[in-house]
């Protein structure tokens, strides 16, 4: 069955797209999930994965082509399936746009609209949920079958997994052997394939020993040799910050502006003033400085210090700076209430103090949360540039690298200096490139001249 | 056992409770004058000459007249079988038959009652817009009216037999393609069903569907022509593995929802073909009622076929498109395998 390449709603606000170039000609094999296709929106250039894994069949429009969202402009037949058959197969709905939720009853596969109401994006947990019609729902519970394990192979319309699936995965089950529990943990520990495991006598379980005999004599070695692994279970933790992260990327349109910056000024700063503190006086890091510079700078860059929600862009007054800690658990981002009035030592207290607890898990979720701008700090893993990951509804996050002396042209000579790399991600649904790259400047400005914190 | 139309069983149900029951009569347009069809189908042809022309009663072309007479009777204690051209004109008598005959053994606390049956024909047959409607889903929504919309002769003769004998108001919807009049009043795509009629007495509850063809993997729910249109695709659908269960209701309201809710359970899944506009039809009823009592038992989404949310064009190709097909019906039921 031939799937079609759809033109997927990338803008919130334009029904059309114009097709920057294909990364595939007719013919090629493509890969589910691999690039096949760029596009431009009012404001971006994004990628398009392949929806399926098969042959790119036929192409219905070009680069440079303006198409609208959701129709089709492309075609991924099976392997072996026919091109021809694979392009009468979609002639009915060609050039047809699929009206929300209603794709036209003769084509049989299907895809899933996965817009919410007005084009908005819908929660990952809707779009990842199983399709399942109540039917086989109420089968698979009277049966005992996770339902999981029907993943893809809905074959009802709109892939829904229907009744016939779970009908199939039971006659499969009752064909298969038994195998002990022990049997099985060692198959999924070794990366053995049970389905091409043979008990030692027809008709009884699979044990441990024919799960090992596999395994030596190696039937289907290269593949269960090379597929060992180890499946580990996600934290709750863990799967919010996944989950934040694949929604930060969903919803927001990141651009990351880099940029290196003479710090050798700011290096001597600190020492200086390290030098005068008291050895059991807490020390102030780069980390806080650039806390500080940059509470200065977004005083002056209020649209920096912000939330958006999709409809309203939400100013705030003081500066809540959250600090992305790297944590057993996970990341973390504690927030340093009002670090806008605060000095350096001051915000070095805090900072001490809160990624402490942030790293013995005693912060409280209050202190986790309300941060209006974050700063992200890889320096110390000898990371120059990166993109960091906006921290929704912030529309705006620094990331800092490592400071490093290189040979650099200084007032005409060449002099050792101390550079740091600059890593500033903005939601370009509110924050232009040049409103930014202002921002960026002006910190730069003060790490390169830190005397301009009195102006 | 006989074998006849529709039209003929209808008539013959007409004489035999008219023989039953004095207080039985037809009032109608052009019902019963010498020389007419026997009203726009040939129902009541030559039963003037049996019963009279006090029985058979002639109207002024005045369909507001027509309810008139029938309400006002039938609280008087008679019966009347009022007889409308298209069913189209219903919509002239709507106060009459909403706010006075729906409404007035609720208003009355029980004290009358509206024992009156009118019959009136549907179907789209190339007479445009106001000749061609299938309105059975506006009355449906009126509580206090019964809807019966029989599809064979031995319905039709059972149906309004029973209708007769009820002491509410019962409107009988039957359908210009399936009366098999002849002559003059023999319309064009005609199906003609010809049914057989037991000779002695019986009656067909209202309220009480049937199965007119077993089936395993899908429920089509339909009536009056529409359910022809089902049964030739359940044949064709056969032919390609998919059994296909056709329910008629026969009775809209009330309807026999616990035939349709056991379908749904054996087959998972639900067609439900009209003829009349999609938007707000009585399938839209079933279908919000198989959502709530048997969601479980789904396996596929609930269809619907209907005729697109326009009036019956008059042109004859535009109206073929118009009216649910076949194929639209065996293209709805492939889109939810």
């Amino acid at each position: 069955m031939s799937v079609n390449v759809l033109v997927p709603p990338l803008s919130q606000t334009m029904d059309t797209l114009v097709i920057v170039e294909w990364l595939k000609k007719i013919g090629d094999p493509v890969t589910k999930g691999e690039t096949l296709f760029t596009v431009e929106t009012d404001k971006a250039t994004l990628e398009v994965e392949s929806p399926a894994t098969g042959i790119l069949s036929s192409v219905l429009a070009g680069a440079g082509d303006e198409v609208k969202v959701r129709s089709i402009i492309g075609i991924i037949a099976e392997p072996g399936e026919a091109f021809e058959e694979a392009l009468t197969s979609v002639d009915n709905s060609l050039n047809e746009n699929y009206p929300p939720g209603a794709p036209p009853s003769t084509d049989r596969q299907q895809t899933i609209n996965v817009a919410g109401p007005k084009g908005e994006p819908l929660p990952p947990e809707r779009i990842n949920r199983l399709f399942a019609s109540p039917r086989a729902r109420q089968l698979a519970q009277l049966k005992g079958i996770p339902l999981v394990e029907l993943r893809g192979s809905g074959t009802g319309p709109r892939q829904l997994i229907v009744e016939r699936d779970v009908n199939a995965y039971i006659e499969r089950q009752k064909s298969r052997p038994r195998v002990t529990p022990v049997a099985r943990r060692m198959a999924e520990m070794t990366g053995v394939d049970l389905s091409k495991v043979a008990p030692a006598k027809p008709g009884t379980a699979i044990t441990k020993a024919d799960v090992e005999t596999s395994l030596h004599e190696g039937s289907g070695a290269p593949a269960s040799a090379q597929s060992s692994f180890q499946a580990i279970r996600l934290t709750p933790t863990r799967k919010t910050i996944a989950r934040r992260m694949h929604e930060s990327h969903q919803i927001t349109a990141p651009v990351t502006y880099m940029r290196e910056v003479d710090a050798t000024r700011l290096v001597k700063l600190r020492e200086r003033i390290l030098e005068k503190l008291s050895e059991d006086a807490i020390r102030p890091t780069y980390t806080d400085f650039l806390v500080y510079i940059t509470c200065r700078v977004l005083s002056k860059h209020p649209a920096l210090n912000a939330y958006f929600d999709g409809e309203t862009v939400e100013l705030h007054d003081a500066v809540h700076m959250a600090l992305a800690v790297d944590t057993a658990r996970g990341l973390m981002a504690p927030v340093i209430r009002d670090a806008d009035s605060k000095g350096v030592e001051e915000l070095a207290r805090i900072r001490g103090d809160l990624i402490d607890r942030t790293l013995k898990g005693t912060v409280t979720p209050n202190e986790l949360a309300g941060g209006t701008f974050t700063i992200t700090n890889l320096g110390a893993l000898g990371i120059d540039h990166f993109t960091p990951i906006l921290n929704p509804p912030q529309v705006a996050i620094l990331g800092i690298g490592r400071i490093r002396e290189i040979p650099a042209v200084h007032k005409g000579k060449i002099r050792i200096r101390s550079v740091m790399g600059l890593s500033l991600t903005c939601d370009h649904r509110v924050i232009d490139g040049a409103p930014a790259a202002r921002f960026l400047l002006d910190i730069c400005n003060l790490i390169e001249s830190p005397d301009l914190v009195w102006l | 056992m006989a074998k006849m139309t529709i039209a003929e069983a209808l008539r013959q149900a007409i004489r035999e409770e008219m023989q039953r029951d004095e207080r039985v009569f037809c009032i109608g347009e052009d019902i019963g004058i010498e020389g007419g069809f026997g009203g726009a189908f040939t129902v009541t042809l030559g039963l003037s000459q049996e019963f009279g022309h006090e029985r058979i009663l002639d109207t002024p072309i005045s369909e507001t007249a027509i309810a008139g007479v029938a309400i006002g009777s039938a609280i008087g204690g008679m019966r009347p079988i009022a007889d409308v051209q298209y069913s189209d004109f219903l919509f002239c008598m709507m106060d009459q038959l909403v706010n006075q005959a729906a409404k007035l053994r609720y208003m009355s606390g029980g004290t009358l009652s509206v024992p009156m049956v009118m019959r009136a024909p549907v179907g789209a047959t190339a007479r445009g817009s106001q000749h061609a409607q299938s309105p059975e889903a506006f009355f449906t929504h009126v509580p206090g009216l019964k809807i019966v919309a029989p599809a064979t002769a031995y319905d039709a003769k059972g149906l309004l037999k029973s209708a007769v004998r009820d002491d509410n108001p019962v409107l009988v919807f039957e359908h210009k393609l399936l009366y098999g009049s002849k002559g003059a009043r023999s319309e064009k795509g005609s199906l003609s069903p010809i049914g057989e009629v037991p000779e002695e007495e019986y009656l067909v509850p209202i309220g009480e569907g049937v199965i007119r063809r077993p089936g395993k993997d899908v429920t089509i729910v339909a009536t009056l022509l529409m359910l022809y249109r089902a049964l030739s695709a359940a044949e064709s659908l056969s032919n390609q593995g998919i059994e296909a269960e056709v329910i008629d209701p026969r009775t809209l309201v009330p309807l026999d929802k616990e035939l349709i809710l056991g379908s749904v359970r054996k087959t998972g899944r639900l067609l439900i073909v009209e003829e009349d506009n999609l938007t707000n039809g009585w399938g839209a009823e079933i279908a919000a009622i198989v959502a709530d009592e048997a969601f479980m038992w789904l396996d596929a989404p609930i269809k619907r076929v209907a005729a697109p949310d326009v009036p019956p064009p008059f042109a004859p190709v535009l109206e073929r498109e118009y009216v649910p097909s076949e194929q639209k019906i065996i293209d709805a039921v492939l889109s939810i395998f």
